[in-house]
């Protein structure tokens, strides 16, 4: 505490001399000191995203009630509740201790609906908007009742909660907190995000996109493996900064995409957990440096450098998913073929396909809900899986009718499927040059291509 | 300077990697194998044996001399060319792809064969199907005029040395590498396709086990003056030392016979099979007295060009002479 202060202190007087003036340890999103003009209040730390993880709670309890089939307590966890609702998810286990067990522990008013994308969403049927997309879904959860629907081939849960990330989190950091409210005429920092407020509009904005991150503040402490091993509630001791004996879901947990930036990241291939937690850190310091000033054009150019770092790492990890997934799915349907060849029961598989290919869908819907519009990208995407996952009888979700029901039609086969789940990662390659590559089903051609060598030189035998 | 200088330990690094003809190990094998035939079955003594071994008129003879050359500067070429060459990856990825999309074939469908089969038929199958396409191929240089062109380079040697391998028009080296990457890409998406991810290739310091074997079983005095024999029932299935010697022969009943690498079955099978015979100095190259020049750069690098610009101009300038022809009996002038 001492040693924190001090490190306080001479930032204070050095940092405006030091290309990124030091605050904190250097590694932890916060404390960052008040900035704001004229404030008297008796707040120490700028620092505040608790919205952010209200709505990360309230996503995760909505994934564990899409199997339920109760409608009110979806919508309760998806448009807010006047009541003081219970966190289904994430909850202790064992000794994992969380903290809150409320959601107006961490915040209340919050709700999923108003912040989801409101852009047209092309890979769902029906031409609806994101928020309408995730409606539509979950009302069609509560109708089935169960998480899985043989008869669709959907997931609920999985098609919502990968959705959900990217319409909600993903959305909101990309393409509003880091994209206009970044810009010279909003949320300037020279005054309060709102009337009332102990941080100024620049600071908050920053915060608010880090905390739809979803990575822990003291989490550029720790290994990719013990930042995975948090979400997954295995390791308490690297959880439980302060030592309190609890994890606090505001600063002390992983949610969301950085959750998988972490789980790529433990292949040792790709840092992208870092990257972006480290970018998030360093902008806050360069908006904390201005000591509530309006930002300059400099200070400005710097923090669009690092917005780019994120949004692009962002993205990455979410093509990362999509190149995962659709690698589990084509391995799915070599399982079922072969179960289908020996005349077994196709039952367990068969979730298991669904389950993954909910994730592979929510995810691809996701990509497409950044800043920019990954256009060509998006059709071959959207095009190549198709609404639905390629049935049983050969049969897939083509569109929806008026009463936004589920129209099946013929679909290609299970080879012709399996093909394009390789030129999905094939384009997840290409456009977003993803490196950790999970469930690579092309790894072993490209490895034996290595291992056979070409000849490079001119020989005759 | 520096470019240069990379270059030349970059093809040193030849004689140290095992996937190669002329690894070291492989030479030194080699030298015993050829001592051990001169002395055992001709009879000479050690010494002998040694200096025909390394015999300084061979190489050092102006033939031998422009393969060692050839070895250097065909790498800065090749270094060049097999960039933009396409690779098996893309083959593979692009035919494993094309599977897919082909009804009657089902991805995956052996799967759960047991690994030490997969393991052992991709590796065999790869050999064989390599060894085959460069019989084949090797037979098309012979045929085909404009190929021929080319791969007479290898042929001018009057002189075989180990070296000889690398006597070789670059243009020839964009022949054998389409091969190469046209194969690996073949057995590789098969295999995948068939067999699923398990697929891999048994090696011995990283070469195909067959490969590891022909290489230890005296590849190098292919090239060489040694002219190691087998068995005739032997020299149907694999091809000796001196078949391939007799492949350089001048004597017009040699040519076009022994066109396979490892195996003679595809000769056998395909009617160019010629078995070894004892012959004292064989005269080695294109034809009985060959110039001198055929082993200038010049004459190695640029005369496989100008005949092939000649075997292309001459259907060219017949054309020439029939749209005369026509607008001569058209117009009725020949101006
Ligand atoms: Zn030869
Ligand atoms: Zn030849």
């Amino acid at each position: 505490m001492q040693n924190k202060f001090t490190k306080l202190i001479l930032a204070g007087v050095f940092g405006t001399t030091l290309a990124l003036p030091a605050f904190g340890d250097g590694h932890s999103y916060g404390p960052f000191p008040i900035t704001l003009k004229g404030y008297s209040g008796d707040k120490t730390n700028s620092v505040s995203y608790s919205g952010q993880i209200a709505r990360h709670v309230q996503h995760d309890s909505l994934k564990k009630l899409a199997g339920s089939g109760n409608l009110p307590e979806m919508m309760a966890y998806f448009k807010g509740s006047d009541k003081n609702k219970k966190i289904l998810a994430p909850a202790s286990k064992g000794d994992f201790k969380i903290k809150q067990t409320l959601l107006n522990e961490i915040s209340s008013g919050k709700n999923l609906s108003g912040k989801s994308y409101k852009g047209l969403v092309n890979g769902w049927p029906g031409g609806m908007t994101g928020v309408e997309v995730l409606e539509h879904m979950i009302n069609k959860a509560a109708e089935h009742g169960s998480a899985f629907d043989p008869n669709t081939g959907y997931n609920y849960p999985q098609l919502i909660s990968k959705f959900a990330m990217g319409a909600v989190f993903y959305n909101q950091a990309v393409d509003n907190y880091l994209d206009e409210k970044l810009g010279p005429d909003n949320k300037p920092n020279n005054k309060p995000y709102k009337d009332g407020a102990y941080y100024t509009g620049k600071e908050h904005s920053w915060d608010e996109a880090f905390g739809y991150w979803g990575a822990a503040a003291h989490s550029l402490n720790l290994t990719a493996e013990q930042n995975y091993n948090i979400t997954k509630m295995k390791d308490m001791a690297a959880a439980d900064h302060n030592g309190d004996g609890v994890v606090d879901l505001k600063t002390e947990y992983n949610f969301a995409h950085a959750y998988y930036a972490a789980s790529y990241d433990k292949g040792g291939k790709t840092d992208y957990f870092n990257t972006v937690t480290q970018a998030f850190v360093d902008g806050r310091k360069i908006i904390t440096a201005a000591n509530g000033e309006a930002l300059t054009n400099a200070q400005r150019s710097q923090l669009y450098v690092l917005r780019d770092i994120i949004g692009q790492n962002w993205e990455k990890v979410i093509a990362e998913s999509v190149f995962k997934y659709a690698g589990s799915v084509y391995k799915d349907i070599d399982k079922l073929q072969t179960i289908i060849e020996a005349n077994g029961d196709t039952t367990k598989a068969f979730a298991t396909y669904g389950k993954h290919w909910g994730e592979l869908k929510g995810f691809a819907l996701a990509l497409q809900c950044g800043k920019n519009n990954i256009g060509e990208t998006a059709v071959k995407l959207n095009r190549m899986m198709g609404f639905g996952p390629v049935l049983l009888n050969s049969s897939q979700v083509t569109g929806v009718d008026s009463n936004g029901n589920f129209i099946k039609d013929e679909a290609s086969g299970w080879d012709e499927y399996k093909l394009h789940m390789l030129k999905i990662q094939k384009l997840m390659v290409d456009v977003f040059a993803v490196k950790a590559r999970a469930n690579d089903q092309l790894a072993n051609i490209s490895d034996l291509s290595a291992k056979l060598g070409g000849s490079n030189s001119a020989e005759n035998d | 300077m520096d470019l240069l200088n990379f270059l030349f330990l970059d093809s040193l690094y030849e004689f140290f990697n095992p996937k190669k003809r002329i690894f070291i190990g492989y030479l030194l094998i080699a030298v015993l194998i050829a001592a051990f035939w001169l002395v055992y079955f001709r009879k000479l003594n050690l010494r002998e044996a040694i200096n025909k071994i390394f015999d300084k008129k061979i190489l050092f003879s102006k033939s031998a001399k422009s393969d060692y050359l050839l070895f250097f500067i065909n790498q800065i070429i090749m270094s060049v060319i097999s960039p933009v060459l396409i690779t098996q990856l893309a083959i593979a990825t692009a035919l494993f792809y094309y599977f897919h999309s082909v009804s009657w074939l089902d991805a995956g469908v052996w799967n759960n064969t047991p690994l030490v089969i997969i393991i052992s038929a991709f590796t065999l199958f790869h050999f064989l199907l390599e060894d085959f396409s460069k019989y084949f191929v090797h037979r098309l240089m012979h045929k085909w005029p404009i190929l021929w062109a080319i791969h007479k380079v290898h042929h001018s040697a009057t002189f075989l040395t180990p070296m000889t391998v690398f006597r070789t028009h670059p243009l020839e080296g964009v022949v054998f590498s389409l091969r190469s990457a046209f194969t690996q890409a073949i057995s590789i998406s098969s295999f995948v396709f068939l067999f699923g991810p398990q697929v891999d290739i048994a090696t011995i310091l990283g070469a195909n086990i067959f490969i590891f074997a022909f290489n230890i079983a005296g590849s190098n005095l292919r090239h060489s003056h040694i002219d190691i024999s087998y068995w005739k029932w032997l020299e149907y299935l694999i091809i000796s030392p001196a078949q391939h010697q007799v492949h350089h022969s001048v004597l017009k009943q040699h040519h076009d016979k022994n066109f396979g690498v490892a195996l003679a079955v595809w000769d056998w099978f395909f009617g160019s099979l010629h078995h070894s015979e004892k012959i004292e100095n064989l005269k080695l190259g294109i034809h009985i007295n060959q110039k001198e020049d055929t082993h200038s750069l010049r004459s190695l690098y640029f005369e496989p060009l100008k005949e092939i610009i000649l075997i292309v101009i001459k259907p060219l300038t017949k054309l020439k002479q029939i749209l005369k022809l026509i607008k001569f009996t058209l117009i009725g002038v020949n101006r």
